[in-house]
């Protein structure tokens, strides 16, 4: 268990732009670690009780229902996973695997909750973040063109 | 009051009596009043364009009455819808955010009234009241889970027949409150045309007309206008296999 950097922290999209004394609060509660690959960071249908920071290495996003797999694209260092649980409680809509071995780091969704009480000016981050989790599916849907069933036929990964 | 386009204008929003069902606009009562200077409230008819896909962020409206259809182009040029937004919505949210073009083009479906606040009032009101956060933020997230639904959907309805029933079963969850129920039909107003259906699901409007006719045939429902009877929605659920 290690903290991360200050230059890694500056990657990921949570840190952008919040103050430096509650980017400090959120990195005292990190638990920073290294994956496998193929490991599972978030299942769909599953509540997450941590906020996944990725550090270094590529995950694969994907959808799943009634077995199949849709992919969604892959992300790189600067991703946040877990954003919606720590803000409705609800159970995740995607799944996050690793593609290789990544560094990730995680904090406990309720140990967020509590910095985001004490600090609320921190809610315009997470607008940013998720805001960027919807341009990425809003731009998914544009570029399939509802072409039925082809998400899932092509397996279309692309950059995220 | 003032009326425009049949629509009751509220302009303020403390006297708003839809305030506490809506996802935004349920704020405590100091955020209410900054929202009361800084908002400018507007009543636009039907298919008025409140922005346009690219054009860079000015501001957020929030969705008083009256429903909007947001629409975006394929790589191939066609009309994508990709949601219809509700009343209570705040559209251009993620634009104004994220300081990024507008993600789609938000065009009004009927009269409606929509309450507009410049990007930088809108992101000063974003920062200084933690509950404007918290109501983005499920918003947002709100936004996000209708998205990965519309992913599941596209990729996984096998037939056009299916994505309809799964409309109009949709559609089902929010009936008119006339006549609901009664033999078991449900009705809902329906006010996409047939070419916008086709949008939404990702066909043409011939298609559509013709699977709506196999649906009246095989008396799964009935339309009169822009009121759709659902006559059997066991079979619709059928249909849906996702």
């Amino acid at each position: 268990m290690t903290a991360t950097t200050t230059q890694e922290s500056l990657l990921n999209e949570l840190y952008d732009g919040i103050p430096l004394e509650v980017r400090l609060e959120l990195e005292k509660r990190e638990r920073t670690r290294k994956t496998r690959q193929g490991e599972t960071l978030l299942q769909h249908g599953l509540t997450p009780d941590k906020l996944t920071l990725l550090n270094s290495g590529r995950v694969e996003i994907s959808v799943n229902s009634s077995g199949h797999e849709v992919v969604l694209g892959t992300a790189g260092p600067g991703k946040t996973f877990g954003m919606r649980r720590a803000i409705t409680g609800e159970p995740a809509e995607i799944t996050v695997t690793c593609l290789e071995e990544c560094e990730i780091s995680e904090i406990a969704v309720a140990e967020f909750q509590a910095v985001l009480r004490d600090n609320p000016q921190l809610y315009f981050v997470v607008a940013k973040v998720l805001s960027a989790d919807l341009k990425i599916v809003d731009e998914l849907l544009r570029s399939c063109s509802r072409r039925v069933s082809s998400a899932v036929r092509a397996k279309n990964v692309r950059e995220v | 009051m003032a009326v425009a386009y049949n629509l009751q204008i509220v302009e303020n929003c403390l006297k708003c009596t839809h305030r506490e069902q809506r996802l935004f606009c349920d704020l405590p009562h100091e955020a209410l009043l900054e929202l009361q200077k800084i908002k400018a409230t507007s009543v636009y008819p039907k298919g008025t364009l409140l922005c346009l896909e690219g054009q860079p962020p000015r501001g957020i409206y929030v969705l008083c009455t009256g429903r909007a259809k947001l629409s975006t182009t394929s790589a191939e040029g066609k009309s994508i819808i990709l949601r219809i937004a509700e009343p209570g919505e705040v559209l251009g949210l993620t634009a104004a955010v994220s300081n990024t073009p507008y993600e789609a083009t938000i065009e009004t479906m009927e009269s409606s009234q929509a309450n507009f606040i410049s990007q930088e009032d809108f992101v000063t009101f974003l920062r200084e009241f933690p509950e404007v956060g918290m109501k983005v933020a499920r918003q947002l997230t709100h936004n996000c889970k209708c998205a990965y639904s519309e992913i599941r959907s596209l990729g996984l309805s096998n037939s056009v027949p299916e994505k309809i029933a799964k409309l109009l079963l949709h559609w089902a969850e929010h009936p008119l409150e006339l006549g609901r129920r009664m033999n078991g039909e449900i009705p809902i107003r329906v006010t996409l045309t047939q070419e916008e259906i086709a949008q939404f699901v990702g066909t043409s409007r011939e298609t559509v007309s013709r699977v709506l006719g196999d649906f009246k045939r095989r008396g799964y429902l009935r339309i009169k206008g822009a009121t759709w009877n659902i006559l059997n929605k066991p079979a619709l659920e059928n249909m849906v296999t996702t």
